[in-house]
């Protein structure tokens, strides 16, 4: 059986614009109470928002993230892991510069018994401030393949 | 009140953190935070084909979420230095979920707790696991 997209390996290295990205006290709150605790004290901000904080910070968008990854639709893009590194709490309005890229793509198959493959990509955002660095995110996803027939 | 690093021994357990309701309503708001067009966080018809019943499914970085209000309640808002999760299973509207963790290793000199962490589900299965590096001096 023919796949769609003949693998998206020569996106290894390819660095996000980067930007400079606060963490707004709207965002801390809405986000915080979303997580199901009540706003941390003394401007912290919640050390879940080193999920969007990074993708936002670099100047792209989850959308576009799907398109770079020539994704067949957003149900089509699994979550496989996190890592993620605070070296200083995260807070509300510092600047934080952003930067990164992507630093693996593997084609897989899942040995399901249809044998579909994945892209596994892996995406890495630093934040530092002044130079020094305050957290760093660590994205695995898995880019399902459809086979052309059902295209 | 969080105790000293001392008074953390490897095997003992992280106080549970409990999420009895998992609502559709927050996982609306975090896709307009994180401007996630995935609709099967936000509208229950794209759920329909995987056999949810007009349930929505959870964001990962909610359910991980879970583990961090664990960490943060145990050692206070400024101890996590690190977080590994990975996803074996989907958490969805109305789910009850218990984030748990037991501390499997204490670095003597930077006084930094490894901990296995983990979200299970009333059935006893585990949708989320982790590694959670937890600093012990504060």
């Amino acid at each position: 059986m023919a796949w769609v997209n003949a693998g998206i390996e020569h996106l290894v290295g390819h660095q996000f614009p980067g930007g400079v990205r606060a963490i707004a006290h709207w965002e801390n709150y809405l986000l915080t109470e979303a997580t199901g605790r009540e706003l941390l004290p003394d401007d912290l901000a919640h050390p879940i928002h080193l999920f969007h904080v990074p993708i936002d910070g670099v100047g792209v968008t989850i959308a576009e993230l799907f398109e770079l990854f020539e994704a067949d639709g957003p149900d089509q893009v699994g979550l496989q892991a996190y890592e993620w590194e605070w070296f200083e709490p995260l807070r509300e309005s510092l600047d934080y510069h952003c930067s990164g890229g992507v630093v693996e793509v593997e084609r897989r198959v899942e040995h399901d018994g249809n044998d579909r493959p994945y892209d596994h990509v892996v995406f890495r955002i630093e934040l530092t401030v002044d130079g020094s660095i305050v957290a760093r995110a660590t994205t695995t996803w898995h880019l399902w393949r459809s086979p052309v027939t059902r295209r | 009140m969080t105790s000293s690093s001392h008074e953390v021994s490897v095997g003992a357990r992280l106080p549970d953190w409990v999420m009895a309701d998992v609502r559709a309503e927050r996982m609306r708001v975090t896709s307009a935070i994180h401007r996630d067009p995935n609709p099967v966080h936000w509208d229950p018809r794209s759920t329909r084909s995987r056999g949810l019943d007009g349930r929505v499914i959870n964001q990962g970085p909610l359910n991980a979420s879970y583990l961090v209000n664990m960490v943060m309640a145990w050692r206070g808002p400024t101890c996590l230095r690190g977080l590994h999760v990975e996803f074996d299973g989907r958490i969805c509207d109305g789910d009850h979920v218990t984030a748990r963790g037991v501390v499997t290793a204490i670095d003597p000199m930077t006084h930094v707790a490894t901990c296995e962490v983990w979200l299970e589900r009333l059935d006893g299965s585990r949708p989320v696991v982790g590694t959670a590096r937890v600093d012990l001096s504060g």
